[in-house]
């Protein structure tokens, strides 16, 4: 290690873990300590990147508020240093972080808030992709829709939440008291995804999500519409799964459709 | 992983065919601009305002897609654009990231900037992003790392690149040289062009006791390709760099200082925190571009024949 490695070296451990050893290495200035100079730099480092979480969790800040949440973003830059030159992936391990880290992971909703802030934030600026029309749909003809499969747009993505992590988030955003945490029997099934520029989500019944997963699986139309027929009325399987189709379709879900 | 090991013995590649780069043609005067931020999109689309150009954080637009991209497609119909980074992390000691360098060319090549800019320091070693403008020590040693990395960094993008000064809140004990003397130095070998932050020299020159205006008469007249005025914090002992005030008296002096050393010099107002609205900015940015006419009277020709 040459001298401008270990300075670089030394002068990081001084800001992420407090090490001192690099204080020998700096000079006071005419008016200030190196200690106080140097902690410009610790003071920043935390405090950057605890605000990026901020940001990028509005809603997950306000149910903890200021307080506790500082002290939670101040513990995943501890635990979870950031790696990627662009700030926009810091935060990206936040649900994880909080779902397996005491005391945070002893309430669940913490974790699903930021799950879903993720998701929304992930949608805003996925990759863009074409969005097929009811029309390129319909052009194939009756016979062959059996075996017709769906692409979903790049921006959509699915997940499953154990907590009314969304009413919590709903009513934050609408300067609203969240409700208590209720844990769901069955989990909340969200679709979420990205219309133009505006990310948007919707909670899907469990048959929808089945079908949603397994088309995006690559299983085509008859298939799909035999597993409905599993979860409810038989006789209208293929209807319910059509429906379902029309939909994904009008609100810019599927990105291209094929036969085989 | 480690991206370095995904290159072909990079540093002996890129020497063996380094191009000079020591004797290129300066980038073009653009006039006076402003940082872009997200908050002024609807604005700055809606009224077209009296702005020669906007500086943008080249990370905020390294994305896959959505509105960010398209808002930013939409600026660059309308204004030149130059991209501005915070993550090249050109002293680093780390091995280059080539798949980070990939997509400020990939992000170079859409936007076609005028020039690409970043700072002369480091963000982190050791695989770690500390997300801040690290300082260096001013030593023959770290002169000839810059150097090779500027060398390296131009060649893979191919084009020079403008780097800028620093604010600091340290010194290094081994110093060798003076941060003006290193700025003039890593130009005159590698070809990089300067760009002038007032604010940071203001800043520094406060916090490590010297006379702005000897690093200002230091740096090579013919180097330097922006400016960049922002606003600081002073904390009685020490300044803070924190772009979230706008531009003070001293540093509007300094700038006068600098247009009569370097000429017409392409500047924008850049605000990073406490974004007030965009007229606001406006002001700053008409303030900066009437000081400049009254202190170099040759500009409005220069930006008529822009």
């Amino acid at each position: 290690m040459n001298e401008f490695e270990r300075l670089q070296d030394e002068f990081q451990r001084g800001i992420m873990s407090g090490d001192s050893k690099v204080l020998d290495e700096i000079l006071d200035s005419p008016k200030e300590k190196r200690d106080i100079l140097f902690g410009v730099y610790r003071h920043a480092y935390v405090s950057r990147l605890v605000e990026t979480l901020r940001n990028d969790h509005e809603h997950l800040h306000g149910y903890l508020g200021d307080e506790m949440f500082d002290a939670m973003g101040a513990a995943y830059v501890a635990a979870k240093p950031s790696q990627h030159p662009n700030m926009r992936w810091f935060s990206q391990g936040l649900p994880e972080f909080l779902r397996s880290t005491e005391p945070y992971c002893d309430h669940p909703a913490i974790g699903d808030l930021a799950a879903f802030e993720k998701a929304l934030n992930d949608a805003f600026d996925a990759p863009d992709g074409p969005v097929i029309a009811i029309e390129d749909v319909a052009a194939f003809p009756p016979e062959v829709w059996n075996d017709l499969r769906f692409q979903q747009h790049p921006t959509a993505c699915r997940l499953d939440l154990t907590t009314n992590a969304v009413a919590i988030w709903q009513a934050l955003k609408n300067d609203e008291t969240p409700p208590d945490v209720v844990m769901l029997a069955e989990p909340n099934r969200l679709l979420i995804w990205r219309d133009d520029v505006t990310p948007m989500f919707r909670e899907l019944p469990s048959e929808e999500a089945m079908m949603w997963d397994e088309a995006s699986a690559g299983i085509p139309f008859g298939v799909l519409c035999s597993m409905l027929a599993t979860y409810a009325d038989p006789d209208s399987a293929a209807a319910r799964g059509a429906g379902y189709l029309h939909g994904w379709v009008t609100s810019g879900l599927l990105t291209g459709v094929s036969r085989d | 992983m480690n991206i370095s090991s995904k290159m072909p013995d990079t540093n002996s590649a890129v020497q063996s065919v380094a191009t000079d780069r020591t004797k290129a043609a300066k980038p073009p005067f653009l006039g006076f601009g402003l940082g872009l931020r997200a908050q002024h999109y609807d604005d700055i689309l809606n009224s077209n305002p009296p702005v020669d150009w906007f500086e943008v954080i080249s990370e905020n637009y390294m994305l896959p897609g959505g509105q960010p991209l398209r808002m930013l497609d939409r600026i660059c119909e309308r204004y030149p654009v130059v991209m501005h980074g915070v993550s090249l992390s050109i002293a680093s000691t780390a091995p280059p990231n080539f798949e980070y360098l990939s997509g400020l060319k990939e992000l170079a090549k859409h936007v076609q900037p005028k020039w690409i800019s970043d700072h002369l320091c480091w963000t982190g070693v050791h695989g770690k992003n500390l997300h801040d403008l690290l300082p260096i020590p001013y030593t023959q040693e770290s002169l000839d790392h810059v150097v090779s990395r500027v060398q390296l960094v131009q060649d893979f993008l191919g084009r020079e690149i403008v780097l800028e000064n620093v604010s600091t809140y340290v010194q290094f004990a081994n110093c060798e040289m003076t941060e003006w003397e290193f700025l003039s130095e890593l130009s005159r070998r590698s070809g990089c062009w300067l760009l002038f932050d007032v604010n940071n020299v203001y800043v520094s020159a406060f916090n490590h006791g010297y006379d702005p205006y000897t690093f200002l008469n230091g740096i090579p007249t013919d180097r330097v390709v922006q400016f960049h005025m922002a606003g600081h914090t002073h904390m009685e002992t020490h300044i803070i760099d924190t772009h979230d005030h706008p531009v003070c008296d001293d540093v509007w002096k300094l700038y006068e200082a600098a247009l009569r050393r370097f000429g017409a010099v392409s500047t924008i107002i850049e605000r990073d925190d406490n974004i007030p609205p965009l007229d606001e900015l406006l002001v700053e940015v008409k303030q900066m571009r009437d000081i400049a006419i009254k202190t170099l009277p040759q500009i409005p020709q220069l930006l008529h024949t822009r």
